[in-house]
């Protein structure tokens, strides 16, 4: 019984979608009752990677609005809502019932209304003399994204700045752990587990990570709370593991450049909400969605793009062998011969033939599909020679520095502004010791090609930092340190570090791959045996956990503060693959990144430090 | 389990809700006398009469709609009867009575909800032409008729692939019996050659229009003779057993009868056929192509996007020409007036 997000997610939804009713095995509602869906930008995120319009049709969904929209009154048909509990959604619904728009309102907030909003809703609707409209109001714990069965996503932009701004305040800084929390806290409702968190000490991860704790203990007390059910058959050794990262503990894996299909797409095309627009060849954008439906795509998507490219070779020219095929059977030749015994045979052959039409079409669809993706990649990385960035990168990974031509010529080579300066970074991260004239050669080489340099900037005082506090030698130990600002700021030099010696001692397997597959073994490892251990059921006095909960964990839900990519994703799912223990990770993230929206985010931390001034001017006029 | 995990995922906060209307409407009532909760009570009866006869006329529209909702949903639970009792594949035990019925029952009602969805579709028209309903309103009820229209054509598919299973199942029995009846005929010598397989095959035929013939709406009449003539040919099958030599002289009428009443059969698939080809270009017509099998939702709000930029790349277009416009005026303005200093001056 393998978790899954996305099936767990649209079950919700369609329970919604059928006034929280309970359904028919076959899931379709008891009572036909066609109705209006409204719902807020946020919800629409949600909603559509999860559900077609003919599905809500099949639900009988017949309009569908979002909030902000002018509508008109439906009369005598009920309205389900779906949005977050805002202060500007509450006052559109009050609004819509005051001038009643439908016949009833079915209000579901994606996650739990506070009550002096509940109050305010109440006093509202009062007011207007609407309240019988209001026929339902639920929270449905699902306010985060998900794009793939074991892939979701919070939506909670730029937390990466927010979390380590120097000048963010405490409150600035718990309210962003408070909405990772929170939002934590409806995939687990959704999923309906209480599990075991580890996490490394210090930082976001542990604040996060100890908040969730707290609130899955203060629901736990209550009787009747939304875990009850799932309490009977999950005793402790299936529970799973919740391991709960700070993008700082790998910087590097959102920065560098990857050559697997899906981070390609996602990198180079901008794949968003399982959404893609290209450049078509007639001119137009195309938009093609990519999700588990497409069974080339849940394929192939974690091969290496040559690999890729001859996989949608292999499958056209089957899709041609099987055209011919059909055609051979009932083609022309055989219509001569009507003898009475063969009609009965042919009739069968051509009824065969129209209905492996529908497939043959669905298969040749996919495959124009891909081929168009692949053209445009193509375009791209021949453009931008991603596969030298790729590799020159992996390649300082490994060995921890490169040849200074190679590097010099990386950064004056084909490339984009943007694809320069992640590898500027990435070279920074990658070597231990700072030569400082290679750095001022890197930095010039950077300011050549007119890129921003704050981003770079912003790495290489962390690591100078980094370097000196290292002289000191922990002589302040981390907790003294009151200030929030310095705080994080020794956090994300220590982590940066830590970063570094992870690349050094692995070959290819990412940071947070090989501390997953340590943490879910459960055996005891110096590397993981600093991290925190909480158990959100276990009782408060016993904070070190009984040893049954250390066990192997056949499920581990992953999640990333500060914005996750498809490379951790794929190496992650690659882990379920190659381990046993370990059969099913969901991977998550405040929000899914690509290499240069990080590096943007890093810029913006670099401006307001002050780092790259001068520069920072130069590169705006060069935008 | 999925369900119980469903079940659990969620809060219903509506008793929570109606306390805090209910403590609101408490505390407010003495402060303001009882009078505006009594008015306002008023007004939302005033509001809600208001329009009433638009309501009464929508009321309508949802009604029939979810009348014929229903019916289809009957409808479409019959089929998976039909196809169970299609299915049955053994030579002996065929359940052509219940077939028959079955299948008229389901024909007769395609056909009265197609009917039924034209008289819906009228309804939604003529209200459309009053005009007294809000845009949101006619693409709501256009969004219904169409989704019956869905569903409709669905179940009438599926009508349609339970009665070819069921010719396809009949054929094979065909094929068995002539298999059967050929090595009869090979063992058995002269005389009965011809006729045997005609007896089998009088009892295949028992089977062959049945689907067809139900399925005809004037199939009370067309049953009459074929109940005949299996009334005629089963016994003669049970005599051609036994007392093949009797028979010999009744072989002339038998023949007649089978000829007859496979001409008929045919004549029934023909006409059936015929007849649920119209059903099909009907709702076909009716349906128009939607494409909305791969719509998602925020994919017209990008389509929006994409207009109002291209609209405001165009206006600002626009404003070009125009500022550039009143600079020619100002030139030609500054031209005329020098020349006519020019004339001033020297002319003058």
């Amino acid at each position: 019984m393998a978790l899954n997000l996305r099936q767990k997610q649209t079950e919700c939804i369609i329970r919604m979608l059928n006034l929280n009713q309970p359904l028919n095995p076959n899931g379709t509602a008891n009572e036909e009752v066609y109705k209006i869906l409204i719902y807020d930008r946020f919800c629409q995120n949600i909603l559509s990677p999860l559900i077609h319009v003919k599905d809500l049709r099949k639900h009988g969904v017949t309009l569908y609005f979002l909030i902000d929209k002018d509508r008109r009154p439906v009369h005598d048909v009920p309205a389900v809502y779906f949005v977050q509990p805002t202060q500007s959604n509450l006052q559109r619904i009050i609004d819509d019932t005051s001038k009643s728009l439908y016949d009833t309102f079915h209000l579901n907030f994606s996650s739990s209304i506070p009550r002096k909003l509940l109050e305010e809703l109440a006093s509202g609707t009062l007011k207007s003399n609407s309240v019988e409209k209001v026929s339902k109001v639920h929270d449905q714990y699902l306010e985060f994204v998900t794009l793939e069965d074991n892939l979701f996503s919070l939506a909670q932009q730029s937390t990466y700045v927010q979390l380590n701004d120097p000048s963010a305040g405490d409150k600035e800084i718990e309210e962003i752990i408070e909405r990772v929390a929170s939002g934590l806290f409806c995939v687990l409702v959704t999923l309906g587990v209480v599990p075991v968190i580890r996490c490394p000490r210090g930082g976001p991860a542990e604040m996060v990570a100890s908040l969730l704790d707290q609130k899955l203990r203060d629901h736990l007390l209550s009787k009747n709370n939304l875990f009850t059910e799932g309490g009977g058959f999950m005793s402790s050794f299936q529970r799973p593991l919740l391991c709960i990262f700070d993008r700082n503990f790998e910087l590097s894996v959102g920065i560098q450049h990857d050559f697997r299909y899906r981070p390609l797409v996602h990198d180079v095309l901008g794949l968003k909400l399982n959404r893609l627009n290209v450049q078509g060849e007639k001119g137009g954008m195309k938009s093609f969605e990519l999700d588990s439906s497409d069974p080339f795509w849940s394929a192939n998507s974690s091969l290496e793009f040559p690999e890729v490219a001859v996989e949608i070779e292999t499958q056209l020219n089957k899709y041609k062998r099987d055209v011919e095929d059909v055609n051979k059977r009932t083609g022309g030749g055989s219509g001569a011969e009507f003898d009475g015994t063969d009609l009965i045979g042919n009739t069968k052959h051509l009824m065969n033939a129209v209905n492996s039409l529908p497939e043959l079409t669905e298969r040749k669809q996919v495959i124009d599909k891909h081929t168009n993706i692949a053209t445009a990649l193509l375009g791209q990385i021949k453009e931008r020679s991603i596969d030298a960035f790729t590799k020159k990168e992996s390649d300082l990974m490994m060995k921890g520095g490169l040849d200074r031509t190679e590097l010099m010529g990386a950064l004056k080579g084909k490339g984009t502004k943007m694809d320069k300066l992640r590898f500027a970074i990435m070279y920074l991260i990658s070597t231990e010791t700072i030569n400082q004239s290679e750095v001022e050669s890197v930095e010039a080489a950077l300011k050549e090609a007119e890129a921003d340099t704050s981003a770079f900037q912003y790495v290489k005082k962390i690591k100078s930092l980094n370097v000196s506090l290292a002289a000191s030698a922990n002589s302040a130990s981390r907790s003294n340190i009151v200030d929030w600002a310095e705080k994080l700021y020794g956090q994300s030099i220590s982590a940066v570090t830590a970063g570094v010696k992870n690349l050094l001692s692995s070959d290819q397997q990412l940071a947070v791959t090989r501390t997953v597959e340590a943490l879910t073994e459960g055996k005891p490892n110096p590397e993981i045996d600093s991290y925190l251990f909480l158990d959100p059921r276990a009782p408060k006095s016993s904070s070190t956990g009984g040893s049954h909960v250390k066990g192997p964990f056949r499920e581990a839900i992953v999640f990333m503060i500060g914005g996750g990519n498809y490379v951790e994703y794929g190496s992650l799912q690659e882990l379920t693959q190659r381990q046993l223990t370990v059969k099913n990770v969901i991977y998550g993230a405040t929000e899914i990144l690509t290499g240069s929206e990080l590096v943007e985010q890093l810029g913006v931390l670099g401006k307001k430090m002050g780092l790259g001034g001068p520069v920072a001017s130069t590169s705006l006029s060069g935008h | 389990m999925s369900a119980r995990h469903g079940q659990s995922s969620f809060r219903d906060r509506t008793v929570e809700f109606f306390n805090i209307v209910e403590s609101l409407r408490r505390s407010n009532a003495p402060a303001a006398n009882n009078v505006p909760y009594g008015s306002g009570r008023s007004d939302v009866v005033a509001r809600r009469e208001d329009p009433r006869s638009a309501l009464i006329n929508q009321s309508e529209f949802s009604r029939r709609a979810s009348k014929i909702g229903l019916a289809i949903h009957q409808t479409s639970q019959k089929l998976p009867k039909l196809a169970k009792l299609a299915k049955r594949t053994s030579v002996f035990d065929d359940p052509t009575q219940e077939i028959q019925e079955l299948t008229v029952v389901i024909k007769q009602e395609i056909s009265g909800l197609n009917t039924a969805l034209l008289d819906l579709q009228v309804v939604r028209n003529t209200q459309n032409d009053e005009g007294n309903n809000s845009r949101d309103t006619t693409t709501h009820s256009a969004t219904v008729v169409d989704n019956l229209k869905n569903r409709l054509m669905d179940t009438t598919k599926e009508f349609k692939d339970v009665l070819t299973m069921r010719t396809e199942n009949m054929k094979i029995h065909e094929n068995r019996r002539q298999l059967f009846s050929s090595n009869a005929s090979k063992e058995s010598t002269n005389p009965f050659v011809r006729q045997r397989p005609l007896a089998a095959k009088a009892a295949a035929s028992e089977s062959v229009p049945v689907p067809w013939a139900n399925g005809s709406s004037s199939s009370s009449s067309q049953l009459v003779p074929r109940k005949q003539a299996e009334a005629e040919s089963s016994p003669l099958l049970q005599q051609s057993q036994q007392q093949q030599q009797q028979q010999q002289q009744q072989m002339v009428p038998l023949q007649d009868t089978y000829m007859q009443s496979r001409a008929e059969a045919l004549h029934n698939v023909e006409s059936t056929i015929h007849e649920l080809s119209s059903i099909f270009t009907q709702l076909a017509t009716m349906v128009s192509q939607q494409g909305e099998i791969a719509i998602r939702i925020d994919q017209n709000m990008e389509d929006t996007l994409a207009n109002v930029e291209g609209a405001q790349s165009q206006l600002a277009r626009y404003l070009n020409s125009i500022s550039s416009n009143r600079w020619l005026m100002i030139k030609i303005f500054f031209i005329l007036i020098a020349f006519l200093m020019f004339f001033l001056f020297f002319v003058a």
